[in-house]
């Protein structure tokens, strides 16, 4: 074992070396060459690190307060049900006050960390994977605060590990006071001025790359009903790499009185659409299919297939859709893909999803029917696909009314392979692999919980 | 009654030649503890002197003779003895026997000693302010030491205070001044800006609080007690140290013996720069691309100013009040704010908090108010007080103090467009506030007294922004908050004094009102604001009762128990528009079981040593705690979250504290306090809340010198240890690695100081070095404290002119 470790290592530093500098993703689309220089430059074997991630309960089972763990087991680990793995015993904590938002190269042998809130918020730390709790940092430190706050919303982009991209906005009322300053009864509500916010990090050097703000408007007509862009987070690239979609949630105010309203007609999904790397020149763009949010939570929530970036709305009053971004830019209102249709349920809620190279997905959603657990609505697993439009819920893996998916943030895609984690909040559970062409699903190491906690995904 | 014993003791210094002579004396109980306040009259004279916090007094120019002294004080039997004036400086002690109705006294007056309330029954501790006011000491650095007080301050004089009383902290604490929450004054007139000078003494009331100090105090109370009494007394005092601090204050009183007027005034003034010296992970400058170097910085945006006083005007020891004033409290204050919560890589610039409050007050207080044995005390306070944020300043500034630079080297703004994430802000809050308390007891003879307490306090609260606009500011909501608590409490003191005990019950009552203005049609179909008026009332009872039983002169055990609650504040009531919280009417109380068992042993005298050491055992046990629920994708675009009653939580602990001292000369006082703080999951697995300093020591010395340098002086060396135990911001396994990265480390600091009284008796000069090994110092959530810090003051006091 400790030969094998070794070799790991020399494995796993080789592959960041190379797979940094050579964009090795199974998301991208034109990657065949790439995924054989990662062979190449790999080992005999087909092994890589799965780094296994739980959030501890804080005082109340399953709010995940108490601290990220991960604890890191290879593939073929990953794979065999005789493993057991307890991050919450022996695993690592992740340096971060609040949850981590993790994030892992493709090849899963670096993770990258943004700290959220305390008194590094904002602060970017890799490791190197080398086995078990063992996370050696590596490269220096840097932070965004200055530039998106302390809890920031960041996510790295499919470059090949190059870049990480974070989000802000902060929103300001624009009132026309009439010209009587002391006058309230004249003054009218203009629009909700949202001024965004897009840092890019260069992950490999610890680095800013770039830092621009903007003011994103919506339609006149939304804007004079007291829509605003009230959050923004999960930025994506589309395949020419000129673009970077950010996506948004709106929110409403009440114009006659500037209060926040409650009840109110959801808008088409938007995206905010920048160049990229300069991060100018701001649009919207709406679907007409999907309605609500595209913002995610923390998971990553769009990603590129097949030359289209396929992005899933959250609190869509006719259940989540997965709409589909096409090279021009624009929202591809002919590509409809409505979750409850799918699956035959109502109100579906994309919680976190992740496709494979070959169109094929796997979603962590919840729906109406979800059992209430201790910690929220119960979560299930689907496997989809983006070309047929067809999900079915995967029923290989047990579930149970404590089985939560809202803080869900990793799946590990290796090849057309899928991993997942499942353990109800406070019961132990395992890590499932999901063959995406066959759907096979296969029982893979027993995950130990602890009391209150949950698993959060494999990176 | 018990027999009187005197002992008079004469100490021959030299012969001298002069016709007149000083009586230096010591007015102490049986147990040698010292009787404050007491009034020492020169039969046949018209020569008097009052007893100071360690029982001394002096009279001096007496003609050779035999005099007569007559020594009165609430606390002890009346008493006569004789002296022979003979010599030039002549040395008595007086031994006094308790009052068989002392506790009933400590109630009514508020008055006692330290040693009476401790072993009243309550766990409480009384902390004398007289020495630390003589000295470079802050009110906040004196309840630090106390034993179970853990104080948590974000940073240096005059930031804010979060007091921890046996792990319980934030509001299940009240502070009192003079009975009164000190809500109603706010942050410019509390305890980071009175000056110790103005404070007599200042009561802890661990987990039981007696019934007139009337609050929804879950887990104690702190009382200040400002000086009281009919005393001359003119005091001035400046302080200088380091951080360009500068403390002055100046407190007086004048009676005329005729009438009885009595004019009393108290001002004080405190400045710092709190420029002290920053390191750490988050203190860096960066540069090009955000690469960042580590520094060491002066906080450059933390300067605080507080300036305040109290004049009052009334009546002392008259026919119909023994105390009667009305006056006026006005304070302002004006504190920098360096950075968030936390120090990160973002310190602000030109972020600042003003406050002010403006109060007229109205003390009454009366024994035998109408019959023998009914005694009256009423404390009013009524004015506004107002709060203001002001951060305006879009531009980011480094921890070098300069203009930060941006990944491209160019200096910039924040996207907020202010110092703190949410954007710019003149943020106003005025309030009107109102508060009285009153108190009756009736004594009915030495073993029955009956108490009744009643509090009001209310707030109306109005909010504002100037960079907002009228329409905007026109629909922000005001809160409005009555609250009134009635208590009964029916005291005991039978056995021949062996055991005194008291049970009391409290009614809380709340009112909160939410005035929220909403746009409706008039008759002629015209948009007007109309206000919404909802209003929600908390009603909730507790009781409890407290005990103490003297098994041996020398062991009293103490039990005291209280069912406390605390009504749920305004926003947990009505929500926060700001941050999406909408109103829960029907939230409850948090409640808390509270017990304490404790001891205290002594004081035992062994030749000329004496110590007392005293223990108690607690338990807070809270249920329906507050909190927000836990975001879910059902809840996590929702305008609609409420505060909810959703936790628990438990502290069991310890506190102990040794009192040894020689002589007069040697004192030394150590105390220790250690709890878990728990939460109990459904499953019933205690689990421990994190960010809690659970173990804490102090110890301090005292070793005083007479005749130093000059004659009639007095050295005072001190030395005080503070430890803190390691602990950290989350809870993380043993065997589980990156742990480090979440602890806040074990602090040990050490202080010196020296004070030196003048011959003249009025003058007394104290140097006082902080932190000697600039160890540090970290608070909640690692914000670090000042290094070493040097500070000089000078005080100057005249007792009855």
């Amino acid at each position: 074992m400790r030969r094998t470790l070794l070799d790991f290592k020399t494995l796993t530093l080789t592959a960041l070396t190379i797979g940094l500098m050579t964009a090795c993703s199974s998301d991208d689309t034109d990657t065949s060459t790439e995924t054989e220089t990662e062979t190449e430059a790999g080992t005999e074997d087909e092994t890589r690190w799965i780094t296994v991630a739980g959030a501890q309960m804080g005082d109340e089972p399953g709010d995940g307060n108490g601290g990220t763990l991960i604890y890191s087991v290879t593939s073929e680990e990953a794979k065999d049900p005789s493993v057991s793995i307890s991050p919450f015993e022996n695993g690592f904590t992740a340096p971060s006050n609040r949850t981590a938002r993790l994030q892992s190269s493709e090849d899963g042998s670096t993770i990258f960390n943004i700290s959220y809130a305390g008194d590094t918020g904002g602060t970017y730390t890799k490791y190197l994977v080398e086995g078990g709790q063992t996370f050696t940092q590596s490269g220096t430190e840097v932070s965004i605060e200055p530039y998106v706050g302390t809890a920031p919303r960041w996510i790295k982009l499919f470059d090949g590990d190059k870049t990480g991209a974070a989000v802000y906005v902060s929103t300001e009322n624009e009132i026309d006071d009439n010209g009587t300053e002391d006058d309230a009864s004249d003054d009218t509500y203009i629009r909700t001025n949202a001024t965004i916010g897009v840092v890019t990090l260069d992950l490999e050097n610890s680095l800013i790359n770039n830092f621009q703000e903007h003011s994103v408007a919506l339609t006149d007509e939304e804007e004079a009903l007291g829509y605003y862009i009230s959050r923004i987070d999960m930025p994506v690239l589309n395949e020419a790499g000129d673009k970077l979609y950010i996506g948004a949630r709106l929110s409403k105010l009440d114009p006659t009185t500037t209060e926040s309203d409650s009840d109110y007609e959801i808008l088409g999904s938007k995206t905010i659409v920048l160049d990229y790397p300069s991060l100018l020149n701001p649009s919207v763009i709406t679907s007409t299919v999907g309605y609500g949010n595209t913002n995610g939570y923390r998971s990553i929530n769009a990603f590129l297939y097949d030359g289209s970036v396929y992005q899933a709305n959250q609190s869509d009053p006719s259940g989540s859709h997965i709409l589909k971004i096409d090279a021009d830019n624009e929202y591809d209102d002919s590509y409809i893909f409505n979750l409850d249709d799918a699956l035959g349920v109502e109100g579906a809620y994309i919680l976190a999803w992740r496709p494979a190279a070959n169109g094929k997905a796997v979603i962590a959603y919840r729906h109406d029917g979800s059992e209430e657990g201790v910690a929220g609505a119960q979560g299930f697993f689907a496997l989809a696909d983006l070309n047929t439009k067809t999900a079915t819920r995967i029923d290989a893996i047990p579930y149970n009314a404590d089985f939560y998916l809202f803080q869900y943030q990793g799946f590990v895609v290796d090849g057309n392979e899928i991993y997942v984690t499942e353990a109800p909040v406070g019961e132990n559970g395992n890590i499932y692999v999901i063959d995406t062409e066959t759907g096979e699903v296969t029982k893979g190491a027993e995950l130990v919980n602890a009391e209150g906690s949950h698993f959060i995904g494999t990176f | 009654m018990r027999y009187i014993i005197f002992v008079i003791t004469l100490l021959f210094f030299n012969i001298i030649h002069s016709q007149t002579g000083l009586i230096s004396g010591t007015v102490v109980l049986e147990d040698d503890s010292p009787v404050i306040n007491a009034h020492i009259k020169v039969l046949g004279t018209n020569r008097s002197a009052i007893s100071d916090f360690d029982g001394k007094f002096e009279i001096d120019k007496l003609q050779y003779n035999t005099y007569e002294l007559s020594i009165s004080t609430i606390e002890a039997d009346n008493k006569k003895v004789s002296i022979n004036i003979d010599k030039e400086y002549n040395t008595i002690i007086i031994r006094l026997s308790k009052k068989m109705n002392q506790l009933s006294e400590v109630v009514i007056n508020g008055k006692s000693i330290e040693t009476e309330k401790e072993t009243s029954g309550y766990a409480v501790n009384v902390i004398k302010t007289k020495e630390a006011s003589l000295r470079n000491i802050q009110t906040n650095d004196l309840l630090n030491t106390t034993v179970g007080v853990k104080i948590r301050q974000n940073g240096g004089l005059g930031s804010e205070v979060n007091y921890s009383l046996n792990g319980l902290s934030g509001s299940s604490i009240k502070i009192f001044i003079d009975g009164i929450p000190s809500s109603v004054y706010g942050s410019s007139f509390s305890l980071n800006s009175i000056p110790p000078s103005m404070i007599k003494n200042i009561e802890v009331y661990k987990g039981v609080v007696p019934g007139h100090l009337s609050d929804d105090a879950l887990g104690g109370a702190i009382n200040v007690v400002l000086h009281k009494g009919s005393k001359d007394f003119f005091n001035a005092a400046v302080s200088y140290g380091s951080f360009n601090t500068i403390q002055a204050s100046v407190n007086g009183l004048y009676h005329f013996d005729k009438s009885g007027f009595t004019i009393k005034t108290s001002l004080f003034n405190n400045y710092s720069d709190n420029n002290y010296k920053v390191s750490g992970r988050a203190i860096v400058v960066t540069g090009l691309g955000g690469v960042q170097t580590p520094i060491t910085a002066r906080r450059f945006n933390d300067v605080y100013r507080s300036t305040g006083g109290m004049a009052q005007i009334g009546y002392t020891n008259v026919s119909w009040a023994d105390q009667f004033f009305i006056g006026v409290t006005a304070s302002d204050d004006y504190k920098e704010v360096q950075h968030g919560a936390f120090m990160t890589i973002r310190p602000y610039k030109d972020r600042f908090l003003e406050s002010d409050a403006l109060l007229a007050n109205l003390i009454y207080q009366k024994d035998d108010f109408l019959t023998k044995g009914l005694a009256i005390n009423i404390n009013g306070l009524y004015g506004s007080r107002n709060r203001t944020v002001n951060d305006t300043v879009a531009a980011a500034y480094s921890w070098s103090g300069e203009r930060a630079i941006d990944f491209k080297g160019d200096e910039y703004e924040y996207t907020w467009g202010s110092q703190q994430e949410g954007g710019p802000t003149l943020a106003k809050i005025e309030r009107k506030v109102a508060s009285i308390r009153t108190g009756l007891s009736y004594k009915i003879n030495d073993h029955h007294k009956f108490l009744a307490n009643h509090s009001y306090s209310g707030i109306d609260r109005e909010d504002s922004d100037p960079l907002l606009s009228l329409l905007e500011n026109t629909f922000i909501g005001t809160r409005d908050l009555h609250k009134n608590i009635y208590a009964l409490t029916y005291e005991l003191v039978t056995l021949d004094q062996k055991l005194r005990a008291s049970v009391f019950g409290k009614y809380y009552h709340q009112k909160t009102i939410s005035i929220d203005p909403a746009i409706a049609q008039d008759e002629n179909g015209n948009s007007i604001v109309v206000d919404e008026v909802v209003s929600s009332n908390n009603k909730d009872d507790g009781y409890g009762f407290v005990t103490s039983f003297a098994i041996h002169p020398k062991l009293t055990l103490l039990a005291s128990a209280e069912k406390a609650i605390r009504l749920p504040d305004e926003t947990e009531v009505f929500g926060n528009d700001g941050d999406n919280v909408v109103a829960n009417t029907s939230i409850r109380p948090e409640k808390s079981n509270n017990y304490n068992l404790g001891f205290r042993l002594g004081a035992f005298n062994i030749k000329k040593n004496q110590f007392t050491v005293s223990s108690n055992f607690f338990i807070r046990d809270i249920t329906d705690r507050i909190g927000l629920p836990i975001e879910n994708s059902l809840n996590v675009d929702d305008e609609l979250i409420v505060y909810v009653n959703q936790g628990n939580a438990k502290s069991k602990g310890v506190d102990a504290q040794l009192n040894y001292s020689y002589k007069n000369n040697l004192g030394l006082n150590f105390n220790i306090s250690r709890f878990d703080l728990t939460t109990t999951t459904d499953a019933g697995t205690e689990i421990d809340i994190p960010n809690t300093p659970f173990f804490t020591m102090n110890g301090s010395l005292r070793y005083s010198l007479k005749d130093v340098f000059q004659e009639n002086t007095r050295l005072n060396l001190f030395y005080s240890l503070y430890f803190t135990g390691e602990f950290s911001y989350l809870n993380i396994p043993s065997g589980v690695g990156g742990a480090d990265f979440f602890k806040v480390p074990e602090q040990i600091s050490q202080d010196l100081g020296i004070s030196y009284a003048f011959p003249d008796k009025k003058t007394v000069m104290s140097f006082d070095v902080k932190n000697i090994f600039d160890k540090p110092l970290y608070d909640n959530l690692r914000v670090q404290k000042p290094g070493r810090a040097l500070y000089l003051k000078i005080n100057y006091t005249i007792n009855n002119y």
